[in-house]
């Protein structure tokens, strides 16, 4: 984030003196409604001069949503761990609602019905979840549309990003919480390194410029790895396992940037360095993905739940566990420290 | 296929019925609860009751502690077996960890049984496939597809790449499975009707929901659907020619032709689908086709596959047959009365034996069986060796070891197990090590040897999976001398490889030309398909020359399939008139109607007026196309068009047969597309009088379509007529119902009271007034209904209310407010009605329980079978059923025309389509599912068979099963087994129903009827 002006005291900070301090940095008025200018410093955070400033706060709930890139983090588990291990006092909890292959339009949520009721679906588990901060990584598989799809991509982002404030906020539990005090964090996609890189990227970066303006409209933060994750790695150090999808070592770099954005940059490297706080985030997200997104669930809850409809009572099993796996993640994360 | 995209353009709601709520509190599954005597786990005791076919003998090759639960299982080029193993399955417990394994089995010293067992890989979650390749092995990991290799050397996996992701899990028997490398050295994989994948590749995302066959090249991890449909596509094999053959554990058509772009059952998104060889087949998984020279003569190219639910292990014989083949049943290579033998895939092995894994349970399915049944086993499995006596085993082979001189002499093998594994370590060993071996090796060939055009094939072959992997330049010289081939089935195969190196050949369209008129159906539709892929306006122009030829159900598919994926290329050539069709317009006719071209329909209608189908040509269009040319216009054209086919039809020197096709049409747009001839349309009355009955009925319906309001009084006057047949009377009354204006309700109202008028006839007027006025008919349903003695005359009329929004909401006030109570036989048909309608209509339901209750002193009667039964009663009833009962008494119970069982199911070639086919339901189901089934109709419902119920905009009720779906139109198959076509368009909400077996269908049977029936058909198919 631009000048790190809230590494140290952000966690009281109210959301809109966030926006205050990040716009003024920026050197744009706090109410500016036009996107900044193009970044043209070549410092770290030089691109992400967009959205709202954010970090973590005691008692967080964050709900990391997107495509595979977020599906893979929850079996990675670099960044929450890098969040976790910035914030070792604080009681935050992590959920990963990643879905390979998605879309703003929950095109891999459909499951059984037509997408729209998978997005409904997704809404649901949101109220559900009750976050306090969202974190949204779509816009690689849109991109493949090019220009042609981008007003749509932006239109539809910017529902989602209403749409994950209202379902939030309903689901809180102090009626006072309106939708705007759900904290949203916009993700850029990092870039690909396929054998067409070069014109996938141009897509992918006009459609990161599109989250970017739509972070700044809708008071979302920002994290941006398209600008800010090294996309000239040392030959043979890509950081993606196919051209698509990163590598540890890529997570491990998506993570120092989300851990710099919030304002930790220090412990940017603390996932690759515990592993034994990244394995125990990782088993935790292993029990939460069989609570959400459970096996044979046309058996258990879908049509044919006249079958087996009577298991359904192991799932809501996994809360517990989901529970004390991240506790053991917090006291992991404060002994370590 | 992107179905989302699809499933977007439908304005549908799809709302899970109430039914499944209520059944979901009904009590836990208790399914095989006639399994009582589960046998000790001895491998003794199961080797001993195996009966195997004569010649054949069966040994015992590995059993637990070396493997635990086998899913899959593939042997490498060192001869080692891997086994993928799950004690997870069906569902991870809360707090358990995934610990499921890929096991390697080891025969060090040659003597047919295994010696050592690793655990390569463990931690994982219900692997359901293995496969090795690339330095490691492939393994299906739920939502993962997985490469684990072991870099170290120590014998265990220390790599985990997740090389595709995104995998649908919504039934873990359907998540992905049966990994088998292709001819082509792509992988291919499959996943089963329920699961729904969304997986990001560097070339972008791809989707497949509903059942599929998935083709994915590793080295570039291109990922695309080879074929889709199935309900549980758990067998796939190549034939030596690389064609693919298909089993499915679900779908009941045995064994099935797989090429590129086919569509089967299940698939989501097409209007058209195709069949497999062996209708009424029960559920077969796994595929292998055996070969060699340790298995007797006869047995060569026979496909073995498991029939796990009947404890068997079956054959198949295929002979070539158009442009696939024909199948045929072989008698059993092994039986066994164990419940828990349960042979699930079979592999050639090493020393030419057949080995089986048996997944050893008496419990199968986690749908029907509890997850957590205590009687489900999570720690045995065997694998089974299979060897004909007194022929010797064959030398094994480390085919590592082998120099590649030596690997590629193992492409004259006998055997497909050496032939496989030779091109396993070849593709390893990479371009730049083996093209030049193979040159030579080509060179060596003897033209005059048998086998000589399936080497040069092998070579091509070679030459495609080397290349891909490469950026060498193709063998363009081979690939034309196979495309040349005197065998048809290495033209085959080289046409698929067109499409592979299209890119780099130089013009691949160009060699694909010939295929498409070959003399060959095979090559015509590995052509088509082929030049369907490769796209464009002259690859389109070419395809549609297949149209010229003969073409069976698969390659008329094909063509079909190739003029609408390529519609883009050659509508506009055909539109401006530079379609090259060399004089045969009917490749153009048949493109127009494949892909509902409606633009081009002038240019068909202008080929009939004047005889030219366009400006620059004067072929005058050939009688032969003339009929396809109307069908065209009828179901494509405008109203103007549309006026064309109607003076056809209505000339007298139309015959009455063609007409009656062409009304077809006409009324299929009508209903589709809500379109009508322009112009008076009076002239139908002339036809309505044919003595042609079809014609007739055709002309009577469309007087009603098209409102042709003077035909009144002819149709009530057919509709009395005694000299016509009841299916024209009953067209007329139908049409009368449709008719607007008071004369023809005049005459419905009379027809429904007149006293002279049987139940029958009376009841179709009420049907008929339904759609007029709910209200109206309802009253008259009550007056009829009180006194009717016709039991299918009020079945008729309960299902008329049932068809129309608020029918039986209507129906239900209607008898409320009636003056006598109805009658208890015409409440049991209503509740039939109902139950047979998929759905839950409250308040008719009501309305008829409480007239039950009343007709039978106040005892009322549920809706549950007059069987219901007790666990302990239905372990008597099991008895009864086993000591007791007699078959041959069953089926004349099945035959009775109450019990309607003829009309909806099939067994061999008798019977209806609207259940699922019982020809092998004895050897597939356990007794007390055939109970349950009968007493229950809703409980169970067989996979593929769940109803669809569809509300219309114009108030129409429709339920039935899902025959296809795309995104224009949705196919249901009703409870009489006709076909329903429901424009997507005019669908106002959809949801899911139950099963369309009316529940208490045998309630009139005894119990000792009912244990005869039971007998009779649980031993079908055994």
């Amino acid at each position: 984030m631009p000048v790190s002006h809230t590494r140290s005291s952000c966690g009281v900070c109210p959301l809109l003196l966030a926006t205050f301090l990040a716009a003024t940095a920026a050197g744009a008025s706090p109410a500016a409604a036009e996107p900044p200018a193009p970044a043209v410093s070549s410092s770290a955070g030089s691109a992400s001069t967009s959205g709202a400033s954010w970090s973590l706060r005691d008692g967080d709930r964050v709900v990391f949503l997107g495509d595979t890139f977020v599906e893979r983090e929850g079996d990675r588990g670099f960044i929450e761990t890098a969040l976790v291990a910035a914030h070792p006092e604080a009681s935050l909890t992590f959920r990963n609602l990643g879905w390979s292959g998605d879309t703003v339009w929950a095109e891999s949520r459909g499951v059984f019905d037509q997408p729209a009721k998978g997005y409904e679906r997704m809404l649901a588990l949101v109220r559900e979840l009750k976050p306090t901060i969202v974190f949204v990584a779509y816009g690689r598989n849109e991109s493949y549309q090019g220009e042609a799809g981008l007003a749509a991509f932006r239109t539809q982002l910017e529902k989602l990003c209403d749409d994950l404030r209202t379902a939030a906020a309903a689901g809180a539990a102090h009626e006072s919480v309106k939708p705007a005090d759900v904290r949203l964090v916009l993700v850029t996609p990092h870039h690909f390194e396929t054998a067409d890189a070069a014109a996938r990227n141009v897509a992918l970066s006009i459609y990161s410029q599109s989250i970017r303006d739509v972070a700044t409209a809708k008071q979302a933060g920002l994290v941006d790895l398209f600008a800010q994750l090294p996309t000239t790695a040392a030959p043979g150090q890509k950081l993606s396992e196919n051209g698509v999808h990163l590598s540890n070592a890529g997570y491990a770099q998506a993570a120092r940037v989300f851990a710099a954005a919030s304002g930790h940059e220090s412990s940017a490297d603390f996932a690759a360095r515990s592993d034994t706080l990244r394995k125990q985030v990782v088993a935790k997200n292993t029990l939460f993905f069989h609570r959400w997104r459970p096996a044979n669930e046309t058996y258990i809850f879908l049509f044919r739940k006249h079958e087996q409809g009577n298991n359904a009572v192991e799932i809501p099993q996994f809360d517990p566990l989901v529970e004390t796996a991240e506790q053991k993640v917090r006291s992991l994360a404060k002994g370590a420290r | 296929m992107n179905i989302m995209s699809i499933m977007n353009t439908m304005r549908i709601r799809i709302v899970i019925a109430a039914v499944c709520l209520t059944l979901a509190c009904l009590q836990p599954a208790l399914a095989q609860r006639g399994l009582k005597d589960i046998p000790a786990p001895d491998p003794a005791a199961e080797l001993a009751a195996m009966q195997v076919a004569d010649g054949y003998e069966v040994n015992l090759f590995a059993a637990d502690p070396l493997i635990t639960k086998p899913l899959q299982m593939n042997f490498d080029p060192q001869g080692r077996l891997w086994v993928s193993s799950s004690s997870v399955y069906p569902q991870i417990r809360p707090g358990e960890v995934a610990n499921d394994t890929v096991t390697i089995l080891e025969d060090r010293d040659g003597d047919g049984q295994a010696d050592a067992s690793t655990v390569f890989a463990d931690g994982l979650l219900m692997p359901t496939a293995v496969l090795p390749g690339d330095g490691g092995v492939y393994v299906a990991n739920s939502t993962e597809f997985l490469h684990l290799s072991d870099t170290d050397g120590d014998g265990k996996a220390d790599t985990r790449r997740v090389v595709l992701s995104g995998f649908g899990t919504e039934d873990t028997h359907h998540i992905i499975h049966t990994f088998r490398w292709g001819p082509d050295a792509r992988l291919y994989f499959n996943q089963s009707i329920y699961i729904h994948s969304h997986v990001e590749t560097p070339r972008g995302v791809r989707r497949l929901n509903a059942g599929g066959i998935w083709r994915f090249a590793p080295e570039s991890l291109a990922l695309d659907v080879f074929a889709r449909g199935w309900v549980n596509t758990w067998g796939h094999a190549f034939d030596r020619w690389g064609r693919s053959l298909v089993t499915d554990g679900a779908g009941g058509e045995g064994i099935y032709y797989g090429f590129p772009g086919a569509a089967y059952q299940t698939a989501a998104g097409t209007p058209r689908i195709l069949h497999g060889m062996n209708p009424g087949s029960p559920k077969y998984c796994g595929l292998e086709i055996v070969d060699g020279r340790h298995l007797p003569d006869d047995a060569q190219g026979q496909l073995i596959t498991n029939d796990f639910r009947a404890n068997r292990v079956c054959r198949f014989r295929l002979t070539e047959k158009g442009s696939g083949f024909a199948s045929e049943r072989l008698p059993e290579l092994i039986h066994s009365q164990r419940v828990t033998f349960r042979p699930i895939d079979v592999k050639m092995g090493p020393d030419g034996a057949i080995y089986i894994a048996d997944w050893y349970n008496p419990i199968i399915q986690h749908g029907e069986v509890d997850f957590r049944d205590d009687r489900r086993d999570r720690t045995h499995g065997r694998i089974w060796r299979v060897t004909a006596k007194g022929r010797p085993a064959l030398p094994r082979i480390d085919f590592t070891k082998l120099s590649t001189p030596e690997l590629l002499g193992h492409l004259k093998s006998p055997e497909s197990y050496a032939r496989d594994m030779a091109k396993r370590v070849l593709f390893a060993r990479g371009s730049a090590a083996v093209v030049p071996e193979l040159a030579t090796w080509l060179k060596s060939l003897d033209s005059l040897d048998p086998d000589f055009e399936r080497l040069r094939l092998e070579a091509l072959r070679l030459r495609q999976g080397l290349d891909r992997g490469s950026q060498s330049d193709v063998d363009a010289g081979l690939l034309k001398a196979v495309l040349a081939s005197p065998d048809a089935r290495a033209r085959a195969a080289a046409a698929r490889i067109v499409c592979d190196w299209a890119d780099r050949l130089e013009s691949p369209v160009e060699l694909l030309a010939p295929a498409v008129d070959d003399p060959s159906g095979l090559v015509r539709l590995e052509g088509v398909r082929a030049l369907a892929t490769l796209g464009g306006r002259r690859a389109a122009e070419l395809a549609l020359h297949a149209v010229d030829h003969e073409r069976d159900d698969a390659l008329d598919y094909a063509v079909w399939l190739a003029a609408r994926e390529t519609k883009d290329a050659w509508l506009p050539a055909v539109l401006d008139g530079t379609f090259t069709d060399d004089g045969r317009f009917g490749r153009v006719i048949f493109a127009v109607a494949a892909a509902e071209a409606s633009a081009a329909v002038p240019r068909i209608v202008a080929s009939l007026q004047d005889g030219k189908k366009d400006g620059k040509t004067d072929g005058k269009i050939s009688d032969a196309d003339r009929p396809a040319a109307l069908s065209a216009i009828a179901k494509l054209g405008n109203p103007d068009q549309l006026r064309v086919v109607f003076d056809v039809v209505t000339n007298p020197a139309t015959s009455p047969a063609q007409a009656t096709v062409l009304l077809g049409d006409l009324l299929d747009s009508h209903k589709r597309r809500h379109v009508a001839p322009t112009g008076d349309v009076a002239a139908i009355e002339k036809l309505v009088m044919s003595p042609d009955d079809a014609c007739a009925t055709r002309a009577i319906e469309a007087t009603a379509a098209w409102h042709v309001t003077a035909a009144s009084e002819e149709l009530a006057g057919i509709a009395e007529s005694a000299s016509r047949s009841a299916a024209v009377r009953n067209a007329a009354i139908a049409a009368l119902g449709g008719l607007p204006g008071d004369p023809p309700r005049a005459a419905l109202l009379k027809f429904c009271t007149a006293p002279e008028n049987d139940d029958g006839f009376k009841a179709a007027a009420i049907a008929a007034l339904v759609p007029r006025s709910v209200a109206d008919a309802a009253a008259q349903a009550v007056a009829f209904l009180g006194t009717a003695r016709d039991a299918k005359a009020r079945t008729v009329v309960f299902q008329a209310f049932l068809k129309a929004k608020d029918g039986a909401a209507t129906l239900a006030a209607a008898f409320e407010r009636a003056p006598s109570p109805l009658p208890a036989d015409a409440a049991k048909d209503g509740q039939q009605a109902v139950s047979a309608s998929g759905r839950q209509e409250p308040a008719l339901t009501q309305a008829l329980a409480a007239a039950l209750a009343r007709g039978s002193a106040g005892t009322p009667q549920a809706a549950a079978s007059a069987h219901a039964m007790s666990a302990a009663e239905l372990d008597a009833f099991v008895s009864l059923v086993r000591d007791k009962a007699d078959a041959t008494r069953g089926a004349a119970i099945y035959a009775r025309e109450n019990l309607k069982c003829v009309a909806c199911h099939r067994i061999g070639a008798e019977g209806g389509k609207v259940g699922p086919n019982l020809t092998a339901i004895g050897a597939s189901s356990p007794l007390d599912y055939v109970i349950d089934s009968l007493l229950y109709p809703a409980k169970n419902v067989k996979e593929g068979y769940n109803t669809v119920v569809v509300q219309t905009d114009d108030g129409q009720v429709l339920t039935g099963i899902q025959v296809t779906r795309s995104d224009a139109e949705l196919v249901l198959r009703d409870a009489t087994g006709k076909e329903v076509k429901i424009p997507t368009d005019d669908i106002d909400e959809e949801s899911v129903g139950t099963s369309l077996m009316p529940a208490g269908l045998i309630d009139s049977l005894s119990r000792e009827e009912l244990a005869d029936l039971v007998r009779y058909l649980s031993g079908l198919g055994k």
